[in-house]
């Protein structure tokens, strides 16, 4: 079998010609209008934005950092702009019940105007009314009303004590009413003499009381009835000259309001409840009450005065308050009270009409807040209830706004395992955000893509007011951008890291007091960045370095190779080898993944090492069976281990066991293998490799290194600088295997061997040996067998 | 019968003491604390006055004596005992409230329950110098009453001056307003009370003169200096008529406080005396 072919160092690296880049500084790049490599996050949200059926909110997905809100805020301020401004929206007093503020719509901008005619209003109320009162006209009238209304209550009593006084009888008045009693010249007759009155003058004297005494009483029990009818016929003469007196302030804003019947319908309700409310403006000394003119304002909840086009939103705290507003209360001695000026509108009141951003994240994380934004989209209506009062731990008297009919385009910012957990766990999460965005993680790298990534780049410098970037420095951000995509044919989309490298690298060009951000600033800021998160690797490197960590990185070693491992540690990530060993002896054909009976394995890993197994029994033990019981160990390995990327080393290692043959321990090995022995592509090539480069580079000088690695790997390959300096000067190889064959002629230096048409491998090949292995294995268990038999039987003889 | 267990000393004074007419009714208590205060004042002793009228008395000796109830209208035996028992609660309460109005200012007072018709009986006790103060209306208010008969006979029979009183709002601005006529010496006496008032007040003063009368500048220094005030303390008015709703509309103008008026004044009698006092809520003084 030919083996392959170290890569050279152009493989291992695309690097960025500079001729590719048609300018000086990107001061001479325009700005890009659209977000480049985006295109079906914007088709989404054009669609999103644009549709008008009901549950079409958005879902922007992609990974944080990805410039998902400034790429919605951009797209959905150019296409609000567009749009119609949407309606003012107020409070005002419910006369009819009180506890349930009124919600009236004005067209954009006339709502301030409104509220400033009812505070006018307020204001011209408070003077005007009470003049109305003191005037000399009203009091005349007051004064004909009472003197009219006294007359007639005296007049009854009058008549009945003239009538008594005819008859010669007295009507006194005592503490608690009227008594009747016969008199002379103007005295009550004394008792004792009126007993010797005949009883004919008794007679009528004790008749006419009786009959006095009936009269008054009806005549009092009209009292009651007569003053009622005074309140009447005053409240009724309050009413007349406030009526008189709004004619003109009401008349002039029904006309200047008459447009909107709503407003009209208030005008009229207020001017209703100043006339019911007549006699509290009559204190002409402290004027009305300040609690009746406040019913008279307008809480302006929603003013879109200034707002051109749609609105857009951006909610930073979307709480359950201030998505839906609040109703606030103030303190007074101790008392907490509100009323519909306290009203407060949230996001969604400001939204409507346009788009509401909010990240979901956040709105998971706040009480009630994620199912008060399904109400109100499912509802369409805004329904304002504190916290407490859903939570049901209040029940007192409060507002109850009348709910506003709401019309917003919600736009959710999160990662894509919320996107996907909600769609699986909210059966409502897909009835109201049916419109997915997702972000592309990376962009193509092909000949188009360089002028459009460097006019990004230029977008973003712009953005950041920091120096142009010269074209060198253009070219190293793109290989850089490449790196981080993992990719030779991608480009990193991940709008944080690059402006993050960029404002760093801007730093860099301010410190060595350059005008313009070279390639050595973007070099260095890539540099310091790596340096800030090397303190866990070089660590781990100086374990390695001393001896306390044992990995050989020359000679040769039975059952030992040099894995390779990724650990990624918050935003940064490095490789590091790792010993694998094995061993291997006859048993009943299982092999013992000591890292998953420890615990210690994942299932992935599980599974690679149950695929070897199975690998090696059906390339090795034929029909037979395969007589082994092996067992594989990562060393000193004290953390979890997980993924497929070390079954190829694994392989190997087993193989060396059972065969004797031992590997050379300068390479070392990653790759995943399946059943057949192919091998396939892992990821976290370029850590690795780097990682194997500088522990050897620290045991010594590098010459004759190297790493195996899937061939399909090899595009994915964006090394350091060093690397592949050593590449080029050949003191570092990278083989890329796509067979087990492969690896295994690499690490050993014997031909693998290929079965023939009987199953049988070539004698002296790598195969040969471990089939041979195997079958003395097989006879060696097949002995054991055999004697235990024996020794069971002839145990149950004895017995 | 007269209790002087409150007073030692005698309460005639060269000033004169201030009597105060007590039946137990609301507005009785109300002009107790006026008196109260006035006779702080100007140093005067409070003679309270309770009369247990003998009318009601004889009346509640019938046996088909009945009382109907001033609010409800209803109709329910009267007995004599119950009389009684009532008056001697309602003359103990008097007394109660007596010294509890004159105690916070330290003055003498005395209470003096009389049997007999009210009128009489405040006569025989009121002297030319006593001012006699008294609720504008007693038991009778609850009906409706403005202007209760004992105040209508006490005001045309009083020697000396009566004091109508009657709740008003307190007014921080307000003026003693004068009605003068054409007796000199009425006009003498209102503005002595007027005088008194300003003196214990601070108030400037309003005179009310008909619409044919003039004052001349002579008697205006004469009024001025009697009056004790600042010449830009008092106002001169003329009344357009007599006619009940324009003297109150004058009067929420000058925003009265007092009104003083001499029992010659024929305003107070005209038979549109009661109609003027239900246009007015304010204490009235009345002068001989």
């Amino acid at each position: 079998m030919p083996l392959p072919a170290p890569l050279t160092e152009n493989q291992v690296y695309h690097g960025c010609p500079e001729d590719k880049l048609d300018f000086i500084t990107t001061e001479d790049l325009q700005d890009l209008e659209r977000p480049y490599g985006q295109d079906r996050v914007l088709r989404a949200l054009e669609f999103g934005a644009g549709i008008q059926a009901e549950g079409f909110n958005l879902f922007v997905l992609g990974p944080s950092g990805a410039g998902k809100h400034e790429l919605v805020e951009r797209f959905l301020s150019l296409h609000a702009a567009r749009q119609p401004v949407p309606p003012d929206w107020c409070h005002v007093y419910n006369f009819q019940f009180s506890d349930r503020p009124n919600a009236l719509k004005l067209p954009a901008g006339e709502g301030r105007q409104f509220k400033k005619d009812m505070n006018d209003l307020a204001e011209e109320l408070r003077t005007v009314i009470p003049a109305a009162f003191e005037s000399e006209e009203y009091q005349a009238r007051l004064q004909e009303l009472q003197e009219e209304m006294a007359r007639r209550q005296h007049q009854g009593l009058f008549d009945i004590q003239e009538e008594a006084n005819r008859n010669n009888i007295a009507m006194i008045t005592t503490p608690a009413g009227f008594t009747f009693a016969p008199m002379r010249k103007g005295e009550v007759i004394d008792p004792e003499e009126y007993k010797k009155f005949s009883d004919e003058e008794k007679q009528l004297v004790e008749s006419k009381v009786e009959e006095l005494q009936k009269k008054l009483q009806q005549t009092i029990q009209q009292i009651p009835r007569m003053r009622k009818e005074v309140r009447e016929r005053v409240h009724a003469l309050n009413e007349e000259m406030v009526q008189l007196t709004l004619g003109g302030p009401i008349g002039e804003l029904r006309e200047k309001w008459s447009h909107l019947p709503d407003i009209v319908d208030y005008l009229d309700a207020v001017r209703e409840d100043v006339v019911e409310h007549a006699e509290a403006f009559q204190d002409g000394d402290n004027g009305p009450p300040a609690g009746l003119l406040a019913r008279y304002k307008v809480n302006l909840l929603v003013d879109n005065a200034e707002t051109v086009g749609a609105p857009v939103i951006y909610e930073d705290l979307p709480n359950h308050q201030h998505l839906a507003g609040q109703i606030e209360h103030r303190a007074r001695q101790g008392n907490l009270y509100t009323d519909f000026t306290l009203i407060r509108g949230g996001s969604m009141h400001r939204a409507n009409g346009g788009y509401l951003i909010i990240d979901a994240r956040r709105v998971l994380t706040q009480p009630m807040a994620w199912e008060s934004l399904k109400r109100i989209l499912s509802s369409g209506e805004i329904r304002i209830e504190s916290l407490e009062r859903l939570y049901g731990l209040v029940s007192t008297v409060s507002l109850q706004p009348e709910p506003i009919p709401v019309s917003v385009k919600v736009v959710l910012l999160g990662d894509r395992m919320l996107y996907y957990l909600l769609s699986h766990y909210d059966p409502d999460f897909l009835d109201l955000f049916k419109v997915e965005a997702d972000f592309e993680d990376d962009l193509d790298r092909n000949e188009e893509c360089y002028e459009l990534y460097a006019r990004m780049i230029a977008t973003m410098a712009r953005a950041l007011k920091m120096r142009p970037l010269e074209r060198g420095a253009v070219a190293r951000l793109i290989e850089h951008a490449s790196r981080l995509a993992a990719d030779q044919r991608k480009l990193t989309a991940h709008d944080r890291v690059l402006r993050d490298i960029l404002s760093e690298a801007d730093h860099w060009a301010d410190q060595s007091g350059a005008d313009t951000v070279e390639a050595s600033h973007i070099q260095q800021a890539i540099e310091e960045r790596e340096y800030r998160a090397s303190r866990v690797r070089e660590r781990s490197r100086e374990q390695i370095s001393r001896g306390v960590v044992m990995i050989a990185t020359a000679g040769e070693e039975v059952a030992q190779v040099n894995g390779l491992s990724v650990l990624r540690l918050g935003a940064s990530m490095f490789g590091q080898p790792t010993r694998i060993t094995a061993t291997a002896r006859p048993g009943k054909g299982q092999v013992v993944d000591i890292e998953r009976e420890a615990k210690l394995g994942g299932p992935i890993h599980s599974k690679a090492v149950m695929i070897l197994s199975r690998f090696l029994a059906s390339r090795y033990a034929g029909d037979g069976e395969l007589s082994l019981s092996a067992s594989l160990a990562f060393e000193q390995s004290y953390g979890g281990v997980e993924g497929d990327s070390a079954s190829v080393a694994e392989t190997c290692v087993l193989l060396s066991a059972i065969s004797r043959v031992p590997l050379k321990q300068s390479f070392a090995v990653t790759g995943s293998m399946n059943q057949h022995g192919e091998v396939q592509a892992v990821g976290g090539v370029n850590e690795k490799i780097e990682g194997f480069f500088d522990v050897c580079k620290e045991a010594g000088e590098i010459g004759g290194q190297g790493i195996l690695l899937p061939a399909s790997n090899v595009e994915h390959l964006m090394l350091r600088a060093d690397v592949r300096q050593a590449i080029a000067e050949d003191r570092f190889r990278i083989y890329p295997i796509s067979d087990i064959n492969e690896a295994i002629e690499l690490l050993t230096g014997l031909e693998a061997g290929e079965p023939d048409s009987s199953g049988e491998f070539p004698e002296n090949s790598f195969n040969f040996r471990v089939a041979e292995r195997l079958e003395k294995f097989a006879e060696a268990s097949k002995k054991r067998d055999e004697n235990g038999e024996a020794n069971s039987n002839g145990g149950k003889d004895r017995d | 019968m007269t209790d002087t267990r409150a007073a030692e000393t005698d309460p005639v004074t060269t000033t004169g003491r201030v009597l105060v007419l007590l039946d137990g009714s609301r507005m009785s208590y109300a002009a107790l604390q006026a008196a109260a205060e006035i006779a702080a004042k100007s140093g005067a002793d409070v003679l309270g006055v309770f009369v247990e009228e003998l009318n009601q008395l004889r009346s509640a000796g019938y046996g088909f004596a009945r009382e109907v109830g001033a609010s409800s209208g209803i109709s329910r035996p009267l007995a004599a005992g119950e009389v009684e028992q009532r008056m001697q609660r309602l003359a103990n309460e008097a007394r109660r409230a007596l010294a509890g109005a004159v105690a916070p200012f330290g003055g003498r007072h005395t209470l003096s329950v009389a049997r007999g018709h009210v009128i009489e009986e405040v006569l025989a006790l009121a002297g030319p110098q006593d001012l006699l103060v008294m609720g504008r209306v007693g038991w009778s208010s609850a009906p409706g009453a403005r202007l209760g008969s004992t105040a209508k006979g006490l005001v045309r029979r009083s020697r000396g001056r009566v004091l109508l009183w009657c709740e008003g709002r307190v007014e921080p601005l307000g003026r003693i307003v004068v009605f003068l006529n054409d007796h000199r010496d009425a006009n003498s006496h209102a503005i002595q009370a007027a005088a008194d008032q300003a003196h214990h007040s601070h108030r400037p003063v309003t005179l009310l003169i008909g619409a044919d009368s003039t004052v001349s500048s002579e008697d205006l220094k004469d009024i001025v200096r009697d009056l004790g005030i600042k010449e830009t303390d008092l106002r001169v008015r003329s009344l357009p008529s007599t006619d009940p709703a324009t003297i109150a509309g004058i009067l929420r103008q000058e925003r009265a406080v007092q009104l003083v008026l001499s029992r010659d004044c024929t305003l107070f009698q005209e038979p549109g005396a009661e109609r003027l006092l239900v246009a007015l809520n304010l204490p009235v003084t009345v002068t001989p």
